[in-house]
């Protein structure tokens, strides 16, 4: 099976303090991965580190067979690795349908730009009513989409979500979630970083749960442990009943 | 009335000067954050390049005047190169840069001081002869002034308007970490913001060096009034700016009229320091 993606051994952090200690993750050409474990462990660190905001200390990345470690975010959207980041304010004083438009930035994506711009509307209706209207005037709902609809213009090979539903109402919730599983079904591969396992297993075929900036466990959807499981594997054996 | 439409005019040619100069202000704050203390001798500098090119080479004002606006672009370009990026990062960004380009200030004019002298130099005027407007005569060379300045500004914003590479720097200004996750190069769009207001600064310096006298100081009054526009408009919002700019020079215009030139620095620095009280965000700011 060939890689799209392979992180190995991949240590990142914020000056002196180190988030990322060794970790390895991949993706097989066609599948769709999940991120899950504590907060503050490593999840948006590992995705920053991929797009290029952090350089890693040690440790490769390779996309598709080249060797991205030290590519800097403009090479790495440029070769299609779009990162949605978590809680993306984006550009307040910018109307929807410019940010949507600007982010057909790389010559690759620029070129499809008028066909996505019209998937990007079909897929949030609600971007489509509010085209004209400034982003810092958008609920967090409707932010989350336009985040997504940007990454969605960048003409990605694989897409990074972090958090991608974090602080929405359940309603609002599920229509992000259905979303995402048609962007899924339409052949992009994701990364998606959540809380909620049963959701990310829904979404994509194997899940890695990080803490402490490694990967402690491994799961695929075929062996997907149940509720209590779950349970037990944020809070340990004493915190399930 | 016919003082009162001389006046007029007057202003629209002094706005026209200051929204050339402010508009560039404008552009570099709202993309890297940085107050450019340089923007004036920058302007002197595109009026020393023209006057070499244009007087010395004999190759005419036109080259002299697209000369002095890239020449001014470059120097800008590496200006923001050597004394703004390596402060990117740091805390006390606005404070350090704002030495920094003091400093670029203090180099450009000393060096033009070494290199072209401290005799008065002229251009000649771009387009000969005068225009009656309003009643009043006043040269050509500020008629086309006055004509210039808005096409130039309203060129300015459709670029960041309707381009996608306009557009990218105010989203740099905004959002540094965004705008990179999108595949915008953001030192690249911080060069380019410096770039165009430094050009725009060497334009106006060229322009002006057939009204007024070319010295390596004659940057810095420009830039004060400037500045005194962006508090008065607000940074950050290039119509508010514009405008500012126009007001500003009627105001001063009417100001030179009716208490003269000695006066006048202290009324609009007065005017300045109410705005800064009480409308801090400026006249015409929202936020």
């Amino acid at each position: 099976m060939r890689r799209l993606l392979d992180i190995t051994g991949l240590r990142a952090g914020y000056g002196a303090s180190r988030v990322l200690n060794g970790l390895s993750v991949h993706i097989d050409e066609g599948e769709s991965i999940g991120l899950f474990g504590p907060n503050g462990h490593g999840k948006s660190t590992l995705l920053k580190t991929i797009s290029g905001l952090l350089r890693p200390t040690a440790g490769s990345i390779a996309f598709d067979g080249n060797d991205i470690t030290t590519q800097r975010p403009p090479a790495v959207v440029a070769a299609g690795l779009i990162h949605a980041p978590q809680g993306n304010t984006l550009f307040g004083n910018m109307r929807i349908a410019e940010t949507l438009e600007l982010a057909a930035f790389s010559k690759r994506a620029k070129a499809e730009a008028t066909r996505r711009i019209e998937e990007v509307y079909v897929l949030f209706p609600r971007l489509a009513e509010r085209k004209q209207q400034f982003a810092r005037t958008l609920s967090g709902g409707e932010r989350q989409m336009l985040s997504i609809g940007c990454a969605l213009m960048c003409a990605p090979r694989l897409l990074m979500l972090d958090e991608p539903t974090l602080g929405l109402s359940p309603k609002l919730k599920e229509e992000l979630a259905g979303a995402i599983a048609k962007i899924s079904k339409t052949g992009v591969p994701l990364i998606v970083v959540e809380q909620d396992v049963e959701f990310l297993l829904s979404l994509t075929d194997r899940l890695y749960m990080i803490e402490h900036g490694e990967v402690v466990r491994e799961i695929s959807s075929a062996n997907a442990p149940d509720h209590e499981e779950v349970m037990r594997l944020y809070f340990g054996a004493e915190g399930a009943h | 009335m016919d003082a009162l439409l001389a006046t007029l005019v007057s202003g629209l040619v002094l706005g026209s000067l200051y929204a050339l100069m402010s508009s560039g202000l404008s552009l570099v704050w709202t993309t890297l954050g940085v107050f450019n203390f340089s923007h004036g001798a920058l302007m002197m500098v595109g009026a020393f390049v023209a006057w070499t090119i244009s007087e010395v080479l004999g190759l005419g004002p036109v080259v002299g005047i697209l000369s002095g606006t890239l020449a001014a672009g470059l120097i800008g370009v590496i200006i923001e190169r050597l004394l703004v990026r390596p402060f990117y990062n740091n805390r006390n960004m606005l404070l350090i840069t704002a030495m920094t380009t003091l400093a670029a200030m203090v180099i450009l004019e000393r060096g033009a001081q070494m290199i072209w002298g401290a005799r008065l130099k002229q251009l000649p005027r771009l387009v000969p002869g005068e225009v009656q407007i309003l009643g009043t005569t006043i040269s050509a060379h500020e008629a086309l002034l006055i004509v210039l300045a808005p096409l130039i500004l309203v060129a300015l914003w459709r670029f960041t308007v309707m381009t996608n590479r306009g557009r990218s720097l105010r989203a740099v200004g905004q959002n540094q970490d965004s705008a990179a996750l999108l595949g915008i190069d953001v030192p690249v769009a911080f060069a380019l913001a410096f770039g165009i207001s430094a050009a725009l600064a060497g334009l106006t310096g060229a322009l002006l060096g057939s009204i007024r006298f070319i010295t390596p100081t004659m940057g810095s009054e420009p830039l004060t009034k400037a500045m005194i526009v962006v508090i008065f408009g607000g940074l950050g919002n290039l119509g508010a700016t514009a405008g500012a700019a126009y007001l500003i020079g009627f105001i001063e215009a009417f100001l030179i009229f009716g208490l003269g030139l000695y006066w006048t620095p202290f009324v609009l620095f007065l005017l300045m320091i109410l705005v800064l009280l009480f409308r801090p965000n400026g006249v015409f700011g929202g936020k």
